[in-house]
């Protein structure tokens, strides 16, 4: 193999790839990236076994030819360079690269041994704007649950029907279900659990770029495939069934008072101070208004020792009095991701779960059970 | 005082008590002797924890109707007939006096058919005397009623603990003879309600999916080997699966449940190094021995078993099993070997010493926190010192009936064994007092609705079903509600290796200086190591 190209491009093109090279792993080869030549370009490749990242880059091929090089000495080395020409030439298994005055040798391993980055069919295929995947990710992904005792519930249910995409993930506390449009639709119904890890990683390497990203599926239903602008990335999936959350969503309420989020986040965040060192509860009492005052929702915590704060903050209130206890980080997490400006909690008893959704869209369902606590 | 001749009411009543201790203990007999008669069926129905009722039903050879009333004398045995015998012993029984002893002590009714009587013989015993008897029908096999266990006999009667400890015992031995007898099967109904119901398919795995539920016996590993005298075979947990107990760890020589310390011992030493100190593993091994190498007629209960040669057996079992864990897929080494030089260079101090504020300064290792008093440095270590927090917390909001409970969105379904699923029924208040919302959910099952908040994020299956272990088989009320919290504490603590920020170090720090005894953790061991600037003056030699 012998190629050149730029600098910067191999060091941003190690960059997007980092993520997925193995950190901890048993299978050394892992801790490797592929770099071989694809047509006029240069691929370069890792995978940890659970997601694989693949990335092109411009570059000048004379010989064609790959090999596996460790990560992070080739990373390290790469981004200290000057930015310039860097030629690669491979001898044996020896990659060595020239940049200016500068050049070295690093040791690679044969690129035969390396884990097949996984081929995904087109059987199923569709596509989605960029940015509507990215608020779907945002909006979900945080409600999957980091313990992994149950498989399914560390990632996202994601639902593809007609030009609909619907994406759910709980963590046995809450669940968060948003609903977005793809640009074609499908042909059959498809659902798969994508783990929340790789729709992280996916997220990232969207970045802000207005793009179109295309989504397949392999014939055995075990990977899927994003393929983005000049990047692809590859994630098992996780096998099993994600439980019924439709039934899960309250269909009624007792009562419904409509915040503004910013205030609701920031009351949220000074109870938290207060709560923290506690199980962090957050009481929340919504009062409806009267005829001449406006109706409002107290938001107070205590901790033994340290003390208690209240906030209070106006609301419209449709329905009865209320209080009810909840985790104050479940409500900031969502209150974080919502981009409205307003929301409206539902709740009904202090034992049933209360629903958040944004006001002015009716994309997303956030469910959030309480906490049950003395009043 | 003149010396008298016991009447024999009273002899026969202290050898009872010998051989049956509680109503497990019945239980214990009749099954073997159903088991000794060949049944490959065998159904135990228990009423208030088997003193008022207790029904053992077997589809065996049976007894015609002289047997029957050979076999509640006293020493009737059909299966030895010499001493020379017990040298090779293949039987359950062969003292011939479990019938008698139970029959002494209780009222007993038995009801037994052989293939060569037309009809059944039934007896009605009374203090061990016969009051009935009659011809009724059955199909060839046995059942035995035992009523009114120790009536007569107020002393025992005082000794046995609540019904549902008591029906405890009775799952957990029936649990272990279907362990034994995967080709039996067996029923166990418990005040009308089933407990366990094996398939008597043969399969070792299937027993252990019963009594330890299915997870946990998917996971098994097979565990064979011989040593030319011996065999050994059965199944063994792989390090991923370990107890918090060792009562998950069942022997069987020839066939028999046995406890023995040097088995025991034997596994153990195979985990050596795979498993934390204090955790143990799930294990049944069935052990062949040529009868003439053991000795089980050392205690009246047969529970205990001597070997000829404790060496060749004790080498063996360690053997097969690190066979067994060597192709085991996950052989992640884990050890807890202290740094026994820490103890010299370190300070040591009394153990409810008050805390000088403290100010966190960094993490080490992901595991414990950097901390500087105003009398030096103290390494914190994280889990320890969350472990306190949490127990304090604990038994504070119960004290003031107070528990901070969150609610789960969807209950939780978690498999249990049958002797976590009796220590729900037996400490049902305390496990709602703590939190819990449990619910019974068909067979060996429950769903979770509620749990105490510390606990959210935490492997909850795990998390209960280790507190049910451990609270289970505790009577003592006050030592089971420490364990308890305890058992809580430790699942709720951060872990070692989890990396905190700066925010999250000086909140734990502040709580631990709050807490009853900051400088040890529930279980004693301390939380936190201290070095004095004279200390650190000497280390770098700037003193003298
Ligand atoms: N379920 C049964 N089916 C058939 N025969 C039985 C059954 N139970 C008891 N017997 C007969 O009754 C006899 C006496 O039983 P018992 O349990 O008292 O003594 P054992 O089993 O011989 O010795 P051990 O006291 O060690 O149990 C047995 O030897 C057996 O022949
Ligand atoms: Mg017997």
């Amino acid at each position: 193999m012998k190629v050149s190209c730029l600098q910067e491009n191999l060091n941003k093109g190690l960059g997007i790839i980092g993520r997925a090279v193995a950190s901890r792993t048993t299978l050394p080869i892992t801790q490797n990236v592929l770099i071989t030549t694809d047509q006029s370009q240069l691929k370069l490749a890792a995978t940890n076994l659970e997601i694989a990242i693949s990335c092109w880059i411009g570059a000048k091929i004379e010989n064609e030819g790959s090999i596996t090089i460790p990560a992070r000495v080739l990373t390290e080395f790469v981004g200290s360079l000057p930015s310039d020409i860097i030629s690669l030439n491979l001898k044996h298994h020896t990659l060595e690269l020239k940049c200016g005055r500068y050049e070295a040798r690093i040791n690679g391993l044969d690129a035969a041994d390396f884990p097949p980055i996984p081929q995904v069919g087109d059987d199923f295929s569709t596509k989605v704007k960029a940015e509507d995947l990215k608020l779907a990710i945002s909006q979900v992904a945080f409600a999957a649950a980091t313990e992994e005792s149950r498989p399914v519930l560390t990632g996202v249910q994601t639902e593809f029907e007609g030009s609909k995409l619907t994406m759910a993930a709980a963590d046995g506390f809450r669940l968060a279900v948003h609903r977005a449009n793809l640009i074609e639709p499908v042909k059959e119904k498809v659902a798969m659990i994508i783990p929340a890890k790789a729709y992280h990683e996916l997220n990232r390497l969207m970045g802000n770029e207005d793009q179109e990203i295309e989504i397949t599926l392999n014939s055995q239903k075990s990977q899927v495939l994003f393929k983005l602008k000049g990047i692809e990335m590859v994630s098992q999936l996780i096998q099993g069934n994600f439980p019924n959350y439709s039934q899960l969503i309250p269909q009624t309420y007792g009562t419904k008072a409509r915040i503004d989020v910013a205030e609701f986040l920031r009351a949220i965040k000074m109870a938290a101070i207060f709560a923290r060192d506690g199980s962090g509860i957050a009481r929340v009492i919504v009062t409806p208004g009267a005829t001449v005052e406006a109706g409002k929702i107290t938001i107070s915590a205590r901790a033994d020792e340290i003390g208690d704060n209240i906030g209070e903050i106006d609301a419209l209130v449709d329905g009865e009095a209320a209080k009810i206890a909840f985790n104050a980080r479940y409500l900031a997490d969502v209150l974080s991701v919502v981009k409205q400006a307003q929301v409206s909690l539902e709740v009904s008893t202090p034992s049933n779960p209360g629903v958040i959704r944004p006001v002015g869209t009716d994309n997303y369902d956030h469910v959030v059970m309480p906490m049950f606590v003395q009043w | 005082m003149p010396i008298k001749i016991l009447p024999p009411e009273v002899t026969s009543k202290i050898a009872a008590g010998e051989v049956i201790e509680r109503p497990s203990s019945v239980v214990k007999e009749l099954i073997e002797n159903s088991l000794d008669a060949g049944a490959n069926e065998i159904s135990v129905e228990a009423h208030n924890g088997g003193i008022s009722y207790l029904r053992v039903t077997d589809n065996g050879c049976g007894l015609s109707a002289a047997e029957v009333e050979i076999a509640i004398r006293r020493h009737a045995t059909s299966k030895i007939t010499g001493l020379e015998d017990l040298e090779h012993i293949r039987t359950l029984g062969f003292r011939g006096e479990a019938l008698p002893s139970i029959a002494s002590v209780s009222e007993v009714e038995i009801l037994s058919r052989d293939s060569g009587s037309s009809a059944a013989s039934y007896l009605h015993l009374e203090g061990g005397k016969v009051s009935a008897r009659e011809k009724k029908s059955r199909p060839q096999g046995t059942t035995i009623t035992v009523r009114r266990l120790f009536q007569n006999f107020p002393a025992r009667l005082k000794f046995l603990k609540s019904a549902s400890t008591e029906s405890g015992h009775i799952a957990t031995l029936v649990g272990q003879f279907a362990l034994a007898f995967p080709e039996v099967k067996f029923e166990l109904v418990i005040d009308g309600k089933n407990s366990l119901r094996t398939t008597g398919d043969a399969e070792l795995r299937s027993s252990v999916a019963v009594v330890y539920g299915l997870e946990t016996a998917k996971k098994m590993l097979e565990v064979e080997g011989t040593d030319g005298m011996l065999y050994i075979q059965g199944l063994a947990s792989p390090p991923s699966v370990e107890r918090s107990t060792r009562s998950y760890m069942s022997f069987f020589v020839n066939r028999r449940y046995v406890r023995n310390a040097l088995l025991a011992r034997a596994v153990e030493t195979a985990y050596e190094g795979l498993l934390m100190t204090g955790r143990h593993p799930v294990a049944v091994i069935n052990i062949a021995i040529p009868p003439e190498e053991t000795d089980v007629n050392v205690h009246p209960t047969k529970l205990e078993v001597k070997f000829r040669n404790n060496n060749t057996v004790f080498t063996a079992l360690v053997r097969t099993l690190r066979d067994t864990l060597a192709k085991s897929p996950l052989p992640a080494i884990r050890s807890g070997v202290e740094d026994a030089s820490a103890q010299t260079l370190w300070g040591q101090f009394p153990h409810n010493a008050v805390l000088p504020p403290l100010r966190a300064v960094g993490q080490l290792s992901s595991s414990y926190i950097l901390a500087e008093g105003e009398d030096g440095l103290y390494l914190v270590d994280q889990h320890a010192a969350h472990e306190r927090v949490l127990f304090d917390k604990i038994l504070l909001q119960r004290a003031q009936k107070k528990p901070e409970v969150q609610g789960m969105l969807e209950p939780l379904a978690i498999e249990l064994s049958t002797q976590q699923e009796q220590a729900i029924t037996a400490c049902g208040g305390l496990l709602s007092e703590l939190g819990f919302t449990l619910e019974p959910f068909g067979e060996r099952t429950c769903l979770v609705r509620a749990v105490p908040a510390l606990l959210n994020g935490n492997n909850l299956n795990e998390a209960i079903r280790e507190l049910l272990d451990e609270i289970g088989g505790e009577q003592d009320t006050q030592k089971r509600d420490i364990k308890a919290a305890q058992s809580l504490a430790c699942h709720g603590a951060i872990r070692a290796g989890q990396t905190l920020d700066s925010g999250e170090m000086a909140s734990l720090v502040k709580q631990l200086e709050r807490t009853s005894q900051p400088r040890t953790c529930p279980h004693g061991r301390p939380t936190m190591i201290h070095l004095s600037p004279q200390q650190l003056k000497k280390e770098f030699g700037r003193t003298g």
